[in-house]
């Protein structure tokens, strides 16, 4: 078999394992950061979300470590509460592409000849066709939600693994002892839930950790376009929309949402590339031929 | 050869097809009408009437349909409901910023990252193939816009270098100006692109170094430089090259974001537009375009790998398994 | 009398230019903001930065607000135009007289006026131009308003005779806002056939429109050789644009945030003039509980306006009582009418039977000022028991469900135009307002005989409606027109959103 350089593939080094940890223990500390922030929001916030006592665009200091929006309203808070949307339409969008794309991707898979063809064909279309104006189309049917954010993001994400979905099947179908189980008869659902998936899972998983961290961005993408989650949640797209005409004179504002999103996103990151170190078979076999 | 070009020619088409039927009524099933675009508030229903009638979409479906089939036929990608412009000049218009943008954010970024991602490989236990990796982490997780926002302030707002946003109106007859207003763009654009592409070459490189024919080679007398030339790179370049066909494929359309950050009348920007206003011959006409753009990326991609690889010739379609 | 809409920065101006909404034209001298040293460049090529690009070149075909600023007064021009004090001045009308009864109305052009094709102006084109306006697909805002023209004369190619099915004392402004274009001028959406200053060179659609001074003008030639109006989503890249000279001018500031690093810098000037756009809380006054005066009132006295125009506008922009601004001839001073006082709401939700409050959906439009507003509004409206659902909506989704279906019960929405005071006269508008008072005097007062007797009877439907609460008028907005130092005679309050360019000097 071609040495398949799968987009969730890395190399393997004797030192892997210790790294490995190292990646997954910092990924975990700066994801977790980010969920604590979210966690605590829940039961307390310096400020109430609706308190416009602060005084506009206050600087920092002062009782408020942020300063205040042209509202009045404490940055820091909207900033933790902002952590609680990020987390939401990571979740959620990477739910919505798990179910339908390893959905789709078997079907595929075992979908054969022109079929077989057309069907990745219009996968790479969708791959190619921006998030973006999917879930402008979405806004535009279903007005601007969260939750239309977050289908339009999970549906685009879908393609993607779709397709990895369906490469990684056709591996596992392509084994002889596959091939041998399906030509005696064995049904296909028993041949996806026997063998297909218990083989798929873990790359799934690695792939799906990255799908969360760009699921992220694309929010905050597209709340900055002001199609996320509508005012007055604090998406931190949206934060940083509002800070961009007060960049020069209030930077603290315009920085604090970008570095928190940097940081999550990072952190889901390394939390991939550990597991994938730890979690995929390929990658295990790859080691072990060597 | 001639049967795999035949086959795939044919299954472009298709495609094409596909999509723009799928599109079409996609498109149609969005509430809203277009006629609202046109209509100011205080319009009487016999003004709105009259829109729907001017732009025919109180024709029936199936021959709105054959209309725009039929323009499609005859080379014409249809007039806007909203600005009475034919669609086709705008496109290529628009294409005249986008198409610059993304090939020469794509050709830096490849120029970046296959040698940085290299090197990450290849020294990755000492400190500047590590930083390169973390570089690269943190290259992902930056948001485009965020990073069109601080490049701004401070290359044109600050030090005045560069203009901060919006292309001559002249486009490429007055080239100076151009090139300057699509300077911070392209940076934007390619630090992006070449942070996750620094990560797959790095993979790709790491896979080579580990593989089995790299050490026979070795084993068998070539130097490193002469076995990673000819087994190494052809192996490693497979699996990159369609990572770069699918990234330019979605910088072409998802210049959006960029674009709206710097003002950039781009194709992303025109479709925004439509959608907004639901211009439908805008809509169909943009995605009509860009899906061909993407389908040919895609062949393209494919026919270049055969090149690289002959293993790859027995293969009959892009959807293999890559 | 019209909601205007695209206003948000790029997020939205993606999606408001959607309902693009303006009246048609209207002319306008502009009050010159500085008038200079005199030594300018003749030859100069000005830059005008905007939000608003036309959707299309024609006023009558959807063409939007933004055509009204490129076009109105530098290419097209009207019979009369309107001053920035609202005053109506002959343009291209030489001369008019009415007739006893106010039923007829006979102008007389001006002489040695040219197209920019070169065809001479005739009567010919003045009764197309007419025709054009009340055609069945004209899109035109002032459609319902010249259909009281029962027949366009033409006795010589300089004399226009237009006789009315009734008196209409609004007649004349209301031709402000009629082009006239070249009777036989073709493809009007995209090229342009006008008697202006400037004539059309070239519009790229999502970027700019350029125009050249038009050499064979009848009046005196524009000050400079060409402007071109470059076209932004997003109020922050303007701005950009202006600080790094891509532009000379912003015709309309859409928020404050970005105004102090100009007022702090010596090369810009920041000048406060006249606006006519209000920003509107329309209730649905045919829908509970907003049938009710008292929960009207109520509503309006527990909102703190000043605060929120200080939280939008930050120090910029008046609190107003009514649907008239300031410049409206029938303006007066209704603040206090419905006055910020939260006992009082209380009390008068006590008396409607509302003493718990009650809870309702506001629809608001996804793009600045809009959110802000709504979600200042909640937090007031929840101190006297109020609970205010934000249903966020597209401008599109707004005039669907909103203007045409009727279907709310509040929305937020701004209203750009002078002398829009007379929709509350009509029961079918959006809103819902229906007094019969109020519609008699809104009747008689176009019927009225001097401006005198109609600014009496506007005065009463202003009182009436105020005292009705039949919206909560927030406020009116600034119009700020931030310019570079080197640019002296841009107009200063956009009135209608129009921009004269024609006066601009720029020194070298």
């Amino acid at each position: 078999m071609k040495r398949s350089s799968s987009l969730t593939r890395s190399s393997l080094t004797s030192s892997s394992h210790t790294r490995s940890s190292l990646t997954l223990w910092t990924g975990g500390v700066l994801a977790g950061l980010v969920a604590l922030l979210a966690l605590v929001s829940l039961f307390w916030l310096p400020y109430d979300s609706d308190d416009t006592s602060g005084g506009r665009l206050a600087g920092p200091g002062g009782g408020h470590l942020l300063g205040t929006d042209k509202l009045g309203r404490d940055l820091f808070t909207q900033l933790m509460t902002g952590s609680r949307i990020a987390l939401e339409s990571g979740l959620g969008a990477v739910t919505v592409a798990a179910l339908l794309g390893v959905t789709l991707g078997i079907l595929a898979a075992f979908a054969q000849g022109w079929f077989d063809d057309t069907l990745s064909a219009l996968l790479d279309i969708l791959i190619a066709f921006p998030t973006l104006l999917l879930a402008m189309l979405i806004v535009a049917a279903r007005s601007a939600t969260l939750g239309s954010a977050i289908l339009a993001i999970g549906l685009a994400q879908s393609a993607v693994v779709a397709r990895l979905t369906r490469i990684l099947v056709k591996r596992v179908l392509a084994q002889d002892y596959i091939t041998a189980s399906r030509t005696s008869g064995t049904s296909w659902t028993r041949v996806v839930a026997g063998h297909v998936l218990p083989n798929i899972w873990p790359t799934l998983v690695v792939n799906l950790a990255l799908q969360f961290g760009l699921a992220v961005l694309a929010e905050a993408g597209l709340s900055y376009l002001g199609l996320g989650a509508p005012p007055p949640n604090a998406s931190w797209g949206r934060m940083l929309q509002e800070a961009q005409a007060t960049f020069t004179t209030a930077p603290a504002g315009a920085l604090a949402p970008g570095i928190l999103l940097v940081l999550l996103v990072i952190g889901v990151n390394l939390i991939a590339d550990g597991l994938r170190d730890v979690l995929d078979p390929t990658a295990r076999k790859g080691r072990a031929a060597l | 050869m001639t049967r795999y070009l035949l086959r795939r020619l044919v299954f472009l088409l298709v495609s094409l097809v596909l999509a723009s039927i799928v599109l079409f009524v996609l498109l149609r099933m969005l509430p809203g009408d277009p006629a609202n675009a046109l209509t100011s508030v205080g319009a009487s229903p016999e003004q709105i009437a009259a829109a729907r009638h001017s732009i025919g979409s109180d024709q029936p479906l199936p021959q709105q349909f054959t209309h725009w089939v039929g323009q499609l036929a005859s080379g014409d990608l249809g007039t806007s409901f909203v600005s009475s412009l034919p669609v086709g000049p705008e496109v290529s218009q628009r294409l005249n910023v986008t198409v610059p943008l993304t090939l020469s954010a794509f050709v830096l970024a490849v120029l970046v990252a296959v040698p940085a991602g290299f090197v990450a490989a290849y020294k990755k236990n000492t400190w500047y193939g590590a930083l390169l990796s973390g570089v690269s982490q943190l290259g992902i997780a930056v948001p485009v816009f965020w990073l069109g926002m601080i490049l701004i302030a401070v290359f044109a707002l600050s030090a005045g270098w560069l203009p901060s946003g919006g292309f001559p109106q002249d486009g490429w007859d007055t080239p100076a100006d151009a090139i300057r207003s699509l300077v911070l763009p392209v940076v934007t654009v390619a630090l992006v692109m070449s942070a996750s592409l620094i990560r797959y070459v790095r993979s790709a490189t790491l896979d080579v170094l580990d593989s089995e024919y790299l050490r026979t080679a070795r084993a068998l007398g070539s130097s490193f430089g002469r076995a990673m030339w000819r087994h190494g790179l052809r192996n490693a370049a497979v699996p990159v090259i369609s990572v770069l066909g699918i990234e330019l494929a979605s910088t072409l359309l998802g210049a959006v974001v960029v674009e709206s950050v710097y003002a950039l009348p781009g194709l992303g920007s025109m479709l925004a537009t439509g959608i907004a206003q639901h211009d439908y011959p805008v809509i169909q006409g943009v995605l009509f375009v860009s899906t061909f753009g993407v389908l040919v990326i895609g062949f393209v991609a494919d026919l270049v790998q055969r090149i690289v690889d002959p293993r790859l010739r027995g293969r009959l379609s892009g959807g293999g398994v890559r | 009398m019209n909601p205007n809409l695209p206003k948000k920065p790029l997020s939205v101006g993606v999606l408001t230019v959607a309902l693009a909404v303006t009246l048609a034209a209207c002319g306008g001298g502009g009050t010159n903001s500085a008038s200079g040293n005199g030594s300018y460049d003749k030859n100069a090529a000005v830059n005008i930065g905007s939000l608003y690009e036309p959707q299309n070149l024609d006023n009558t075909g959807g063409g939007g607000q933004g055509v009204t600023e490129a076009l109105n007064g530098n290419v097209y021009e009207g019979l009369f135009r309107l001053t920035d004090a609202g005053k109506v001045d002959k343009l291209l009308a030489q001369d008019y007289k009415v007739s006893g009864d106010g039923l007829t109305y006979t102008f007389t052009l001006r002489d040695g006026v040219k197209f920019h094709s070169g065809k001479a102006l005739t009567s010919k084109d003045v009764k197309y131009s007419l025709e054009k306006v009340i055609a069945k697909d004209s899109q035109s805002a002032r459609k319902a308003n010249l259909e009281v023209m029962k027949d366009i004369a033409t006795p010589d190619a300089k004399t226009v005779k237009v006789t009315l099915k009734k008196k209409s004392i609004s007649f004349v402004y209301n031709l402000s806002y009629v082009w006239i274009i070249n009777a036989d001028a073709k493809n009007l959406k995209t090229t342009e056939d006008g008697t202006g200053p400037y004539k059309l060179n070239k519009w790229t659609r999502g970027s700019a429109l350029s125009l050249d001074r038009f050499s064979g003008y009848w009046g005196s030639a524009a000050k400079n050789k060409q402007v071109v109006f470059h076209y932004y989503k997003d109020a922050t890249a303007l701005n950009n644009a202006l600080l790094t000279n891509a532009v000379d001018v912003v015709t309309s500031e859409q928020s404050p945030d970005a105004l102090d690093q100009f007022k702090s810098n010596q090369n810009y000037k920041v000048t406060d003039g006249d606006s006519t756009t209000k920003l509107l809380l329309a209730f649905n006054d045919k829908a509970k509980p907003f049938t009710d005066v008292k929960v009207r009132r109520a509503v309006s006295a527990a909102i703190d306006d000043k605060k929120l125009l200080d939280s939008v506008w930050g120090g910029y922009g008046k609190e107003i009582g009514s649907m008239v601004p300031p410049t409206d001839p029938w303006y007066e001073d209704l603040t206090d009418v419905n006055a910020y006082d939260v006992t009082k709401a209380k009390k008068l939700l006590k008396e409607a039977g509302y003493a718990k409050g009650f809870s309702f959906t506001l629809d608001t439009p996804n793009y600045d000022p809009h959110p802000t507003a709504a979600t200042f509004i909640k937090s007031q409206l929840a101190k006297v028991g109020i609970t205010v659902k934000i249903n966020t909506i597209t401008p599109d989704e707004w005039y669907t469900k909103v203007y045409k279906n009727h279907d709310f019960s509040a929305t937020l929405q701004e209203h750009v135009n002078d002398r829009d005071l007379v929709w509350y006269g009509n029961p079918d508008f959006y809103w819902g307002y229906d007094d019969k008072q109020v519609q008699k005097w809104v009747g008689q007062a176009e019927e009225a005989s001097s401006t005198q007797a109609q600014t009496e009877l506007l005065k009463k439907v202003n009182r009436k409606t105020a005292e009705d609460a039949a919206s909560d008028w927030l406020y009116l907005y600034p119009q700020i027109v931030v310019a570079n130092t080197k640019l002296s005679g841009y107009p200063l309050n956009g009135l209608n959103s129009q921009f004269f360019a024609y006066d601009i000097k720029k020194s070298s």
